[in-house]
């Protein structure tokens, strides 16, 4: 039943998927890569605490935890030497979001497949233990479903936000949450319908 | 499960959603400084840069054109001092006479007599070859080309009257039984 809504949902053109263009996020990109671009680089500050913990969510659905935070300063450092190349200035986030997942994919390609996603477990207390066993879980999850489950359970972003800063309809990340979220269930072992 | 909690964190709280949160949140991202230091400041794109590119495009053009006309102006043959008589078609014409042809018209009504046109020579075809660049021979071989090429399109004009003449008459047909038809 609820699939059916969630489909239909998608294709209305509702109130939230058109707000979601002209969010006032997008109008401070704009305001803060104009001030970067004119020299201001603490207005790139600005951005990079506005999109680290997306830039570091899409890459924990990728790849090692250890290796996250060093790649999270390099993608903004790129993306600081690049910027003059950002057509639209409110698609920052999707923008910087795409770099994120080539970056990911340019990981596995210089390790050659040779580096599991796995941490080890030993030398973490109980709830990072816990913590790194469900990341896990989730990152057998269909791509879609855990970069999303990941923005709003590990980094607390809502729905809304999500949308807004990847750059995608809140209507798919809506469905990407509740069906990510009802494969994550099972996985953990949960009752269905609590 | 709360769906509305999960959407944007409304309604009433989900317990495994806040369990999850609060287990995973160990993992969260941890500020850290980013240290632009050592990076060079961002180029600002240059917003004319595509209309310098246009003008700098249709600059490029412009010569190239500019040149290729200059060449070929070099090299095609000077034709513009040539003329080609018409052969026979002039002569099969009968010569009448201003004098005659102002008579006759005053003879119709409703048209004023003219004052006769002064004679102009007339000029058939500037683009033909000159003539003594061309052999007796060669020319006999043209104007016959060029007869040829007159029957030809006689004959196909001739074909096209009467195909436009058995359409009409199709058509004047077709109107004819249309009752019979209907």
């Amino acid at each position: 039943m609820f699939e059916l809504e969630a489909t239909a949902d998608m294709l209305l053109p509702t109130p939230q998927a058109k707000a979601s263009t002209d969010t006032p996020e997008t109008r401070i990109e704009i305001v803060l890569v104009k001030a970067v671009l004119a020299g201001d680089r603490d207005s790139f500050g600005r951005l990079y605490e506005l999109y680290a913990p997306m830039v570091h969510g899409i890459l924990l659905a990728r790849i090692p935890r250890s290796e996250v935070d060093d790649l999270v300063q390099d993608i903004f450092l790129h993306a600081f030497r690049k910027l003059h190349t950002l057509r639209d200035w409110a698609a920052f986030g999707p923008w910087i979001a795409m770099i994120a997942r080539n970056r990911a994919m340019d990981f596995y390609r210089r390790t050659k497949e040779t580096v599991e996603v796995t941490e080890d477990l030993q030398s973490m207390d109980m709830q990072t233990s816990r913590a790194n066993e469900i990341l896990e879980l989730i990152r057998a999850l269909p791509e879609a479903y855990r970069e999303t489950l990941i923005l709003r359970l590990v980094e607390g972003m809502t729905g809304p936000e999500i949308a807004a800063r990847t750059g995608l309809t809140p209507a798919s990340v809506r469905v990407n949450l509740h069906r990510g979220m009802k494969q994550l269930r099972k996985k953990l072992g949960y009752a269905e319908g609590l | 499960m709360n769906e509305e909690y999960l959407w944007d964190k409304s309604g009433e709280p989900d317990p495994e959603i806040q369990q999850l949160e609060q287990i995973l949140g160990a993992l969260r991202h941890q500020p850290k400084p980013l240290d632009l230091s050592d990076e060079v400041q961002p180029r600002s794109r240059n917003r004319y840069l595509p209309l310098i590119a246009i003008a700098a495009t249709l600059l490029i053009a412009m010569i190239a054109g500019a040149l290729w006309l200059r060449v070929r102006s070099k090299t095609v043959p000077q034709l513009n001092n040539v003329r080609i008589e018409s052969p026979k078609r002039q002569q099969d014409i009968p010569n009448i006479d201003d004098k005659k042809t102002n008579d006759i018209l005053a003879t119709v009504p409703g048209k004023p007599n003219r004052e006769p046109r002064p004679k102009v020579k007339e000029v058939k075809h500037s683009r033909t070859l000159e003539a003594s660049n061309m052999t007796a021979v060669e020319r006999q071989q043209a104007l016959e080309a060029k007869e040829q090429l007159m029957i030809a399109l006689r004959l196909t004009s001739e074909k096209l009257n009467l195909a436009h003449r058995k359409a009409q008459g199709a058509s004047e047909n077709q109107i004819r039984n249309q009752h019979k038809v209907g």
